[in-house]
């Protein structure tokens, strides 16, 4: 029985999805760091202040969500691509969803202490 | 001729006479034979390699990140690995990764969604594929040029700080 129910076309749909949504916030993410110099952007009061900004704080979980998903995903088409049988599938779906997960939690964890919530 | 329900495989008869079980697979191996690269093979590869490689900055960065939660010593010491000439190069490598990764992707959403592939043809001698055109050549090549371009700009940006 398929791990997941969801049809590959769904998948990809996502895939694309998250793709097109993380260039959106990774690009203003980037911009955070041009607005002024950019050694002076990465500068400890700095990033504390970005994460004290409730809208960028949103902005980053869901840039750690979409790309987490994207670019794991990304790497279960891969690995699908090297080898095709129903216990491989399953495996490599289950260990990219844990890793995912993992990501996610400790990215959170970070942003979540970082803003002081 | 009674056909067996083995004889739909890809089989292969040698001349010893013993059948050869082929499924059609190549794996890693078929991945990294450069004999038969084309634009689009080049194209395919490096979406995978940026993809993979922009995965491993990505985890990198959130595990890099977590130091701000000990405090300003942990963070500075953080900066001193990564503000540095082999950081700053590293960090151009990961933008034009990312820039190349995102304007090919696209073109690939384009192309899945059936844009730019052209109307279908009469298969002619030499067989060359109607799908394989100038709109996706030049796409590949869009991405590649941006890419340079941006790295560019990011090393303008970080280099140009630092001095």
């Amino acid at each position: 029985m398929p791990l997941l129910t969801l049809r590959e076309s769904q998948i990809m749909k996502i895939h694309y999805l998250t793709g097109i949504g993380a260039l959106f916030f990774v690009a203003i993410h980037i911009l955070f760091r041009l607005i002024m110099p950019f050694g002076q952007s990465l500068e400890y009061e700095n990033v504390v202040a970005n994460y004290n900004n409730v809208y960028y704080v949103i902005l980053l979980e869901l840039m750690l969500i979409f790309i987490s998903i994207h670019g794991f995903n990304g790497l279960r088409v891969i690995l699908l691509e090297l080898k095709q049988t129903p216990w491989w599938e399953s495996i490599i779906t289950i260990l990219v969803l844990a890793a995912m997960i993992g990501v996610i939690a400790y990215g959170t964890r970070t942003i979540i202490i970082g803003s002081g919530l | 001729m009674d056909l067996k329900s083995g004889d739909n495989d890809n089989s292969e008869i040698n001349p010893s006479g013993k059948v050869r079980i082929d499924d059609g697979r190549e794996g890693l191996k078929g991945w990294l034979n450069p004999t038969r690269y084309g634009w689009e093979r080049v194209s395919y590869w490096l979406q995978r390699l940026t993809g993979v490689g922009l995965l491993i900055y990505f985890i990198g960065h959130v595990y890099e990140t977590s130091s701000l939660v000990n405090g300003i010593d942990a963070w500075n010491s953080m900066l001193e690995l990564t503000q540095t000439t082999g950081g700053h190069i590293f960090l151009m490598l990961v933008i034009g990764a990312s820039t190349f990764h995102t304007v090919n992707g696209i073109r690939l959403i384009f192309t899945e969604s059936g844009i730019g592939l052209g109307k279908p043809g009469r298969p002619d001698y030499p067989y060359d594929a109607t799908s394989l055109n100038y709109k996706q050549k030049s796409g590949i090549w869009v991405a590649i040029i941006l890419a340079i371009i941006a790295m560019l700009y990011g090393g303008m940006v970080m280099f140009g700080d630092a001095s």
